[in-house]
């Protein structure tokens, strides 16, 4: 009958020992009905996390039925054997616990012993001084970690433990280790130490108190998705106490913590006594318990970051602490390691399988993943790290999707759940690097729990290898030990491997041997950063050993540095690196001669490295790393650098490109008789400064253009003249903090008018203010406009010069025109055509001699003619349209052949919309209309319209069904070309109301800005279906018009 | 148009500053069939005002009307194929290209542009100008390797093509190249000469000129012929009536190397000298080539400096300067310059300076 409860005893014994409070919180915030409790820890847990005994299962029944029927005693029998190990360990702590107690591990010097109180989580740290204590409680920590505690009552393991403490002088290793948990001593010598001293127990890593603990917190934060809400001891509470302690936060005595224990305690029995007198009670409220219980749990769910990513240099302990604490959680450890198979495909299915099934073995432990060395293979590596993403980011997709079925599922037995996920991770993953910043891990970075493994303290290394190399009977001093394990960096592994080495070889380790032959040193390249690291700072240990022989030192730090630099490779990064560094650097160097002979160094290595790459002549790069070393020996200091990856080379070289390209494609703009003599150099050094000030004259009043007097016109024309020549003009842009630093007047608005291209920014660095005058935005509206008009005139001439080539007669259509129209005044359109047409032919018949004041002039004086005309003019509109709509008369009929069931509701908005005075405004000012007879008469015209829509054009230009070019600008300047032949189109304007149907052959929209404008339309079937692609066409904006052949 | 291109000489005839060359190659090209040519001088000499005059002398007025190209050549180059793209200016007589903006594939370039040309040889009935012009643009951007390549071809096309080399400094020619051309040496204008192409401008624009101003910005322009007219357009800009003492806005890359001079004297630390380095990048990312701000942040420091470092102050800058010369040279400078060599170079404008103040003699007294 005492059987099992002192089992459980001794679990929550060992369990404390272990430094485990989730295992076993002994007081659980509701009391749970003691016979169902055990029922389930028997039943699920115990199998999971120890390795099962047989016999007890078979007994559980048994002991159930004992429980309950002397529940009463029960209670005693927890009272009773509840108290003496505490007792036990208090004599242990008390005595010890004068000389050094501390909540800090850090503060105690040598071994400690982490004690930590079962009712708050609190934790201190206890010197051990006496190698009895330390002997006992190791004692207890491998039988307790070794599970083989069956049958043994706990008042004979501690007669035993008292016996062994009495007996500790003796030779113990051999004797004490009962059972299996330790090999025998003929095994000894054919194992290496390495394995041999493994550490098996929590306790027992020499890795960094705080990394264990996070690593321990974030696998026990797994509890509740992998092994459900079973686990009690995964309750909030003892989570908070784990991350309190891995944050060390808190400053509570260690007196006070046992006592709340120790009150704790018997509130826990006391609970357990109530709870199982009111058992009908708690069992008709089982369930809602269950279900907050269940609540809770999810509230801890599984960790936010689903990987591990545990990182540092190699033997430091990495894979070990992976080990011992997925083992000390109840897991079941799989490891793939670098030597395994890591193809995509196969580390897939490895992972699925241990991710997502539970094993039908024995061992139905569930299952955590090591991924050891993921960074160690580049390609087949990567695999792994792409499973592990796709996992992740599915379970971030179904995360949302999965809410609500968690929700419905939350009353339903636990078990359940775990088939409902399916790619998604459901155990935890560890993965394992040794170096963080290997670009094959630079997405798992993001995601994952990333902990950088540091050097464990050489006092705590050195007393390790003490500890064996006793146990091994091998002779050493600590002060070997201590060189040792600052020759090795603290690795262990290399330390154990050196130390075997010597014993077969019956050598003593001396301080000599270590910088001889002897001690291999590991062929390791390291990090970037590492190595920038180590150029930049003394090294401590190295300085204490100056006072043994300060030549062989430099030597030694010499051949180190040399071999790290060479092994990294890399050798422009380095230099990068240290290159970006160094000024940062805080060195006494009072004459900066330092400072120049650091920097000559740096010349010298990029000289060096120009030349390599020139001559390709690989093998003079051995000559690099002496030049890091000169820096290190020049600027290095003890305390830590702080540093940056040289990210300004690559972001400098960006902006450099940048600003060449701005400048390329705007030079290529430029006519050729300009950018022949303009070169990026004279461009920058001579001509962009002045260049700005010509082109933001300050006199230039911000007022209308009809307000500006003859000279102020002058001058404004020269500026549109000089801009148009050099293709500029300004654009919208969203106010930038950096320009407008650069002007004086800064408009608050959101968006400014700025140069395109933005040749301002050639002058703009950081840190200068320059005193530009910067154009007020309604002068820079004007500008833009001028400019436009300015450039699409040119562009016209160009055009209908290029097209008049074989129609000289034009010239004197032209002139006819133009005389016949001053005559008739009566004919509005043709006369503001006409106007149009002088401006545009004034220029044209003067072409070469290309004065553009003159142009301006003309089109001024022929925009305030218009004006004038204007008043009459408006009368007259509807019946001049009129006259002309016989177009649209004969149209119609032609469409009503085609399409038959145009409504008339329609036919009558078309009507409405036709009768519409074709007005487009230029410039805000004068309308003009489209001179439809004019186009009819004329053999070949250009004109200019603005903003008009394609729609429109056609629709006008088709009423005379021309065959015609269109060239049409809109306002940025791209330009498409409609080649109409002649066939019926529905022209539809935005609402998809139909305008006009027009007969055209064939619509050819070339475009350039490669926008929706490839447009080809063939036969008259597909327009329906096509209409809306029309409509964004023909709703483009044109600006100018020009017909090349009429029939 | 700005008065820079706006009076920019289209004849040999109108040239006004080097009108003795002008006269020169009138003669030789009217007497006799032109050789190669390779114009060198500073930039903003009018090296090539001179030479676009004397094609449109050779030519006619065609040769202005040129159209811009965007050519890709598809080049066997034994292992592979290399696919080029430049942009050429071209007439019906001559062709202009920079075969330096290739980079390290300006040998094919060359070779290819020369051989195409020679291919369509323009057909003349009279027998005249059977040839075509190539006008090369920053030769001494050029590598060895093209100039090797550009030497042979010269040679073997020469009764089809000839070459007008057009570049700064003649010593980064090889000496094979520069004994196949006639040496046009184009120096920068004095400053006698700038006032007087003023004048002609003001007179042309029909403003008045103050001599004491045209002068003032003929000192202030570097010997650039385009700098002084750009100034003088500025400031007919910015104020009209001129003034004798009106302010003259300066070029702003030489404030801000101003600022830096004065950055450098002001204090010598690394920690200055994070900052000047960081300043020196902006001039570098701003396109302003390492070789004119070195130029120009010596001239500031000359005039701040004790006499006994200006010397070494001196020889500092005139290595770095052929540092990055050599750089330049061998390796066509496509690249931004790597920001080691532009710290050593700042680096090395400082170790005078730092001497001279462990020394008995402080900078600032």
């Amino acid at each position: 009958m005492h059987i099992p409860l002192p089992e459980e005893l001794e679990l929550l014994e060992a369990n404390y020992q272990d430094l485990d409070p989730p295992e076993q919180d002994p007081d659980p915030p509701e009391p749970v009905p003691p016979d169902s409790l055990p029922l389930e820890i028997n039943g699920h847990k115990r199998p999971r996390s120890d390795t099962p005994k047989s016999p007890i299962d078979v007994d559980e029944p048994q002991f159930d039925e004992k429980r309950s029927r002397i529940v009463d005693n029960d209670d005693e029998d927890w009272l009773r054997y509840s108290t003496p190990p505490p007792q036990a360990r208090d004599d242990a702590r008390v005595e010890v616990e004068e000389k050094f107690v501390s909540r800090y591990a850090s503060e105690i010097d040598g071994d400690c012993l982490p004690v930590t109180a079962p009712s708050g989580g609190d934790r201190v740290y206890v010197k051990i001084s006496s190698s009895g204590v330390e002997e006992r409680v190791k004692k207890l920590d491998v039988r307790a970690h070794s599970n083989s505690l069956t049958s043994e009552p706990i008042d004979a393991l501690l007669q035993k433990v008292e016996q062994e403490a009495f007996n500790k002088a003796l030779n113990s290793s051999s004797e004490g280790q009962s059972d299996r948990s330790l090999p025998e001593k003929p095994v000894v010598h054919e194992q290496l130490w390495v394995d041999k001293y493994a550490p098996n127990s929590f306790t027992e890593l020499l890795s960094d108190e705080q990394t264990n603990r996070e690593v321990l917190l974030w696998l026990k934060q797994w509890d509740s998705c992998v092994f459900g809400s079973e686990i009690r001891s995964t309750s909030e509470e003892v989570l908070s106490a784990l991350r309190r302690h891995s944050t060390i936060s808190q400053n509570k005595k260690q007196n006070d913590s046992s006592f709340t224990r120790k009150n704790r305690g018997n509130r826990w029995s006391n609970g357990n006594f109530r709870n199982s007198n009111n058992l009908e009670y708690e069992n008709s409220n089982s369930k809602g318990i269950q279900d907050s219980w269940h609540k809770k749990t999810r509230s801890t769910g599984p960790p936010e970051q689903k990987v591990l990513l545990l990182c540092g240099p190699p033997g430091l302990g990495k894979t070990t602490l992976a080990h011992v604490a997925a083992k000390h959680c109840g897991y079941h450890v799989v490891e793939v390691n670098a030597s395994d198979d890591r193809s995509s495909s196969t580390i897939e299915n490895k992972i699925l399988d241990v991710v997502q099934m539970n094993s039908v073995m024995a061992d139905s432990r569930p299952k955590c993943l090591v991924i050891d060395e993921i960074d160690g293979a580049l390609g087949d590596g990567k695999g792994a790290v792409e499973v592990i993403l796709k996992m992740v980011s599915a379970e971030r997709k179904s995360n949302t999707a999965k809410e609500n079925v968690a929700k419905e599922d939350q009353s339903e037995k636990i078990s359940k759940k775990k088939g409902r996920k399916k790619a998604s991770l459901l155990r935890p993953v560890i993965c394992i690097c040794n170096d963080l910043y290997a670009p094959a891990l630079r997405s798992l970075r993001q995601i994952a729990k990333v902990h950088v493994f540091i050097q464990p303290s050489v006092s705590r290394v050195v007393s390790r290898l003490k500890h064996i190399c006793n146990n091994e009977s091998m002779k050493t001093s600590s002060i070997a030990l201590t060189t040792l394990a600052e020759y090795t960096e603290c690795d262990i592994r290399s330390c154990l491997n050196t130390l075997q080495f010597l014993d077969k070889k019956k050598e003593i380790l001396n301080v000599m041997d270590i910088g001889s032959q002897v001690v291999g040193r590991k062929d390791m390249s390291r990090s970037a950063f590492d190595i920038w690291k180590e150029i930049f700072q003394k090294r401590k240990t190295k300085r204490l050993r100056n006072s043994v022989s300060s030549s062989s030192n430099v030597s030694n730090e010499f051949d180190f540095l040399h071999s790290l630099i060479s092994n990294r490779g890399d050798y422009d990064v380095i230099f990068d690196g240290i290159h970006e560094n160094i000024l940062q650097l805080q060195y006494h160097d009072p004459v900066m001669l330092k400072t120049v002979k650091c920097l000559d160094c740096l010349g010298n290595s990029d000289l060096m490295h120009q030349y390599i790459m020139r001559t390709q002549q690989m093998p003079l790069y051995v000559y690099q790393p002496p030049l890091a070393i000169t820096v290190h020996r020049l600027v290095s200091q003890i305390q830590k650098p702080n540093l940056e990856w040289p990210k300004s080379y690559q972001r400098y070289r960006n902006a450099f490109m940048e600003k060449m390209d701005i400048f390329k494609s705007w030079h290529s703009k430029i006519p050729p008789y300009i950018s022949r003599h303009l070169s990026t150099e004279s461009f920058v050094e001579d001509s962009i400064s002045p260049l700005l000030h010509i082109l933001s004259p300050p006199t230039l009043r911000p007022v209308a253009l009809h307000l500006l007097s003859a000279k102020e016109k002058n001058d404004l024309a020269q500026l549109v003249s000089a801009m148009v020549s050099y293709s500029l003009t300004y654009k919208n842009t969203k106010s930038d903090p950096l320009l407008n630093n650069l002007g004086n007047e800064v408009s608050h608005d959101v968006s400014t008018l700025s140069f395109d291209p933005p040749i301002n920014e050639f002058i703009t660095f950081k840190g200068y203010r320059s005193n530009h005058y910067v154009l007020a935005l309604a002068v820079k509206q004007v500008l833009v406009h001028e400019v436009e008009k300015q450039r699409i005139m040119q562009v016209t001439i160009g055009k209908s010069e290029h097209l008049a080539d074989g129609y000289k007669e034009n010239m004197d259509l032209a002139g006819e025109e133009d005389s016949k129209t001053e005559s008739a005044k009566t004919n509005n359109a043709a006369v503001s055509a006409k106007l149009i047409e002088k401006s545009k032919s004034l220029p044209y018949s003067r072409q070469c001699n290309p004065s553009t004041s003159t142009v301006l002039t003309t089109l001024d004086s022929s925009r305030s003619s218009t004006a004038s005309v204007k008043p009459k003019s408006s009368g007259d509109t509807k019946k001049s349209f009129r006259s002309s709509s016989s177009f649209f008369d004969r149209f119609r009929k032609l469409s009503g052949k085609v399409s038959q069931d145009t409504d008339n509701a329609v036919q009558k908005a078309t009507v409405e919309r036709d009768s519409l005075p074709l007005l487009f405004k230029f410039n805000e000012s004068i309308n003009y209309q489209l001179p439809l007879d004019y186009f009819s008469s004329a053999g070949f015209r250009s004109f200019l319209c603005y903003q008009l829509p394609l729609g429109r054009v056609l629709q006008m230009l088709l009423k005379g069904r021309f065959e015609c070019v269109i060239s049409c600008y809109h306002r940025l300047f791209c330009y498409l070309f409609v080649i109409v032949e002649g066939i019926y189109v529905n022209v539809l304007d935005a609402k998809g109301i139909q305008i006009h149907q027009m007969f055209i052959m064939c619509l050819y929209v070339h475009g350039d800005a490669a926008e929706p404008l490839s447009v080809q339309l063939e036969k008259d079937g597909t327009w329906a279906r096509r209409s809306v692609s029309l409509t964004t066409v023909f709703s483009i904006p044109i600006v100018a018009v020009t017909i090349c052949r009429s029939k | 148009m700005l008065w820079a291109d706006k009076y920019r000489p289209k004849t040999l005839d109108q040239v006004i500053v080097h009108q003795d060359i002008a006269q020169n190659l009138k003669k030789l090209v009217t007497e006799q069939d032109c050789p190669h040519l390779l114009f060198y001088g500073p930039p903003g000499s009018g090296k090539k005002t001179l030479i676009m005059a004397l094609l449109r002398q050779v030519f006619g007025p065609g040769a202005e009307k040129v159209k811009v190209e965007n050519k890709t050549w598809k080049i066997d180059a034994g292992s592979r194929n290399i696919d080029l793209e430049l942009t050429t200016l071209s007439s019906a007589n001559h062709v202009e290209l920079s075969p330096s903006d290739a980079g390290f594939q300006d040998r094919y370039v060359v070779r290819e542009v020369i051989k195409e040309m020679a291919k369509n040889r323009p057909i003349d009935t009279k027998g005249k100008r059977g040839f075509k012009v190539l006008v090369l643009n920053e030769v001494d951007k050029l590598s060895r390797e093209a100039q090797h390549s550009l030497r042979r071809t010269m040679e073997k096309y020469s009764a089809s093509c000839r070459l007008i080399l057009c570049c700064n400094s003649s010593s980064k020619v090889t000496e094979a190249i520069r004994s196949r051309c006639l040496n046009i040496r184009i120096n920068s204008p004095t400053e006698e000469q700038i006032v007087k192409v003023l004048e002609f401008i003001a007179k042309k624009e029909g403003l008045q000129l103050p001599s004491g101003f045209a002068t003032r910005l003929a000192e202030k322009s570097n010997r650039s012929l385009r700098r002084a007219i750009l100034s003088f357009e500025t400031c007919r800009v910015q104020q009209y009536p001129f003034k004798d003492n009106q302010a003259i806005p300066a070029m702003d890359w030489e404030e801000f190397v101003f600022e830096i001079a004065s950055d450098i004297m002001q204090e010598q630390s690394p920690k200055r000298l994070f900052q000047v380095r960081g300043k020196l990048y902006e001039l570098l990312l701003n396109c302003v080539p390492p070789v004119v701000v070195l130029k120009r942040l010596l001239y500031e420091l000359l005039k701040r400096l004790d006499a006994e470092i200006k010397h070494e102050v001196c020889h500092w800058a005139a290595y770095y300067v052929s540092i990055s010369f050599q750089i330049l040279f061998i390796v066509p400078l496509v690249d931004f310059p790597s920001p080691l060599e532009c710290s050593a170079q700042a680096a090395y404008i400082q170790p005078p300076l730092i001497r001279a103040n462990s020394g008995p003699v402080a900078l600032h007294s």
